[in-house]
């Protein structure tokens, strides 16, 4: 029962890790990343290269992200940055447009199979209560989800950079009126924003199957956290990932038969009761 | 929003598709055994899937029916005329399927369909075909609905299939499983047609064969689940002595890294995987797969030892660099089926080519097989085994092979209800 609700919260994991960056994105950019999950599977993939030469997990956790970071700095600073003044219908094109050559790309890059790297050995373990099970490396998961959750509080509410991206999420004009380079702090956010998905997808390498197209579903889940917990807001982000993992884990449990419905069914009744999101913030 | 693969990318697909079809034209057909004087090339419509995290499947068909098409031509064609493949995605959904049928045969022209990866697109393709008037040739979609139902009890004649319906994923097992030390099972299976066709089946013919079985519990995953570990917790928690799971492709690799990490091969005597012995899971998890799984699939590259089946798997490795999935040899196989039955009929239409394929015989690389001519459906027998890491090999094999006469465990006509 407890550990139910673990193994459910450390899934929430990846999902937080993707929706805190596609939250922060949208907060500070006001763009809707669909590319979003194809970073966190350019995270796997990249991931896996590093540990394919390095032949350490640790190595590849380290350096699939940053590559990732790299290929975000790319994207916003080659293509993105054109269409900031276009109609959101562009950006969404655009980004969706990524969504399609990404996958493809890896596709002829890697083929259409699927990889799948050895579990590191620390990390192979279990903890055992009676019968239940939990394994370490869900344990690794929920404390890195946690570290990155600490992290990013201190980088936003402690440092300078924090402040200027909160006061630009706040009011972008006023920001820009006062002296805010926008054009840098965009670069600055989007690369964060790729880190954290890449780490997600770093994070899965081991215990998923990589393969193309394994954004998609991820970042289905990821747009139902960010509307759930309210566009831009990250306490927002993680809330809803813990919301979603929860219910999916419990769900499986209480009432199989629904489970899929769930999370649709509380993005649904939270849009009703709060339009903005839990905790995001009423346009005026 | 969920994001949609929009035309341009089935566009691409398709392209790419027909490009690499007419690389393999060769320039000059050699004579034919049969001419029938088309002056046109036979043009065959394929569809499986080909994107996401299933899109290994859709590789492997692809990959056997071009090597198909390029023996075909290289031998003459069909009754003189070459073939032509156009391969689209089907997606796993029922909308996406039926409409690249229908562009197949009103747009493009197909002569003849084949592929098929999905269960539920099967049976839907399957209720257009009587419209569309041509011959259908599932390769993988393995409900029995579709030769039970459709062909045998409602007459839809167009719809044949050569590959082994569930009867491999739900019966075949139940006559492994009744051997096996192991009274409480439970599933971790995907939740649509072919996930609960086959634990039913598994339930009410283990139950015959053992009648002290339990079912202690089941949890059914959607298409598109990335993680199992809620699945597998839940699932464990009931206290099972077996596992019997019918995820393929991807999302078998990723349940079966997890129950590794759940311990799952510790505490339970027996796991046994549907399509576990398909190539994309065997090299996918590589040395992750644990030692005695029970794995099956619709064909397996190490059977029958024959010399048809090593030529295959020759001429596969030299084409492709790779060990063939029993896709690449379901695909293969119909599109020989089709000359075989071209040839025969001497004609290519539909009501001549469905009376050729009635009781026509293959010598096909999974071994000798028949398509039954009161369901359509090609028979013949698929191994199951414990998978083992053989250094000859790059990836894990199957050992212990138990091979089953397909009388024991084909259903025949009248097809009685399957209890329980």
């Amino acid at each position: 029962m407890l550990f139910q609700g673990l193994v459910g919260l450390s899934e929430a994991m990846y999902l937080w890790l993707v929706a805190a960056g596609l939250s922060l994105i949208f907060g500070v950019m006001r763009v809707l990343n669909f590319a979003h999950g194809s970073l966190y599977m350019l995270g796997a993939y990249f991931a896996w290269v590093a540990f394919r030469i390095s032949g350490s997990f640790w190595v590849a956790l380290v350096v699939g992200p940053l590559l990732v970071a790299a290929a975000g700095w790319v994207l916003e600073f080659g293509f993105l940055r054109r269409v900031y003044s276009a109609p959101e219908a562009f950006q969404l094109l655009l980004t969706f447009a990524f969504v399609l050559i990404l996958d493809d790309a890896v596709k002829l890059a890697f083929g259409p199979v699927y990889q799948s790297p050895p579990t590191p050995a620390a990390l192979s373990g279990a903890v055992r209560i009676g019968r239940s099970i939990l394994p370490t490396y869900h344990l690794f998961i929920l404390a890195v989800g946690g570290l990155v959750g600490l992290g990013l509080w201190f980088l936003l509410e402690k440092t300078s950079f924090g402040l200027i991206v909160r006061a630009t999420a706040a009011d972008r004009e006023m920001a820009r009126a006062l002296g805010v380079r926008s054009s840098r702090l965009f670069t600055g956010v989007f690369v964060l924003g790729a880190w954290l998905a890449g780490l997600g997808g770093a994070l899965s390498m081991p215990v998923r199957a990589i393969s193309p197209g394994m954004g998609e579903f991820i970042i289905i889940e990821a747009f139902v956290v960010v509307v759930l917990g309210g566009l831009g807001s990250l306490r927002g982000a993680f809330l809803g990932a813990v919301l979603i993992g929860l219910l999916h884990a419990y769900g499986l449990l209480f009432m199989p038969v629904f489970e899929l419905a769930l999370a649709y069914m509380a993005m649904a009744a939270v849009l009703i009761v709060r339009p903005w999101g839990l905790f995001g913030v009423r346009e005026a | 929003m969920a994001p949609r693969r929009g035309a341009t990318r089935r566009r691409f697909l398709q392209t790419s598709a027909l490009a690499v079809a007419g690389l393999g034209l060769p320039r000059v057909l050699a004579a034919a055994a049969v001419d029938l004087k088309l002056k046109k090339p036979i043009k065959i419509g394929c569809q499986s899937i080909l994107s996401g995290p299933l899109g290994g499947y859709g590789e492997f068909m692809r990959k056997g029916a071009v090597l198909a098409m390029d023996e075909i031509n290289a031998q003459g064609g069909i009754g003189g005329s070459p073939i032509e493949l156009n391969f689209r995605d089907e997606e796993l959904k029922v909308d996406v399927g039926v409409k690249n049928a229908r562009y197949f045969v009103e747009d493009w022209g197909a002569d003849f369909l084949i592929g098929i990866d999905s269960s539920a697109v099967a049976l839907a393709v399957g209720e257009i075909m009587p419209s569309l008037n041509r011959v259908l040739i599932v390769t993988h979609g393995a409900t029995e609905k579709f030769n039970e139902d459709l062909v045998f009890k409602r007459h839809v004649s167009q719809c044949f299939r050569v590959c082994v319906p569930v009867y491999q994923d739900g019966i075949a097992s139940a006559l492994v499983a009744k051997d096996l030390p192991v009274k409480r099972w439970a599933t971790i299976s995907p939740d649509y047609e072919y996930g609960h066709t086959s634990w039913k089946m598994f339930r009410a013919y283990l139950k015959r064969f053992k009648p002290d079985v339990e079912f202690v519990g089941e949890s059914f995953a959607k298409f598109g689940t990335v993680d199992f570990s809620s699945h597998i917790s839940k699932v464990m928690g009931l206290n099972p002595e077996g596992i019997f799971s019918t995820e393929w492709g991807g999302e078998a690799v990723t349940m079966v890294k997890q129950a590794k990490l759940f311990k799952v091969f510790e505490e339970t005597k027996a796991f046994m995987i549907g399509m576990g012995s398909a190539m994309d899971v065997l090299q996918g998890l590589g040395a992750d797969y644990p030692d005695g799984v029970w794995a099956s699939g619709r064909y397996y590259f190490g059977y029958p030892d024959s010399p048809e089946n090593k030529r295959f798997n020759d001429a596969f490795k030299k084409r492709w660099n790779t060990y063939p999935s029993y896709p690449s040899e379901t695909a293969y196989t119909a599109l020989f089926a089709l000359k075989k039955a071209v040839e025969k009929a001497r004609s290519i239409e539909t009501e001549k080519v469905i009376a050729a394929l009635e009781g026509l015989e293959l010598d096909r690389p999974a071994g000798k097989c028949v398509i039954r001519k009161e369901d359509h459906q090609a028979v013949y027998a698929v191994p199951w085994g414990q998978i083992k890491h053989d250094p000859k090999f790059p990836m894990p094999t199957l050992a212990n092979l138990k091979v089953f006469t397909t009388d024991e465990y084909y259903r025949k006509p009248p097809f009685a209800p399957v209890e329980g």
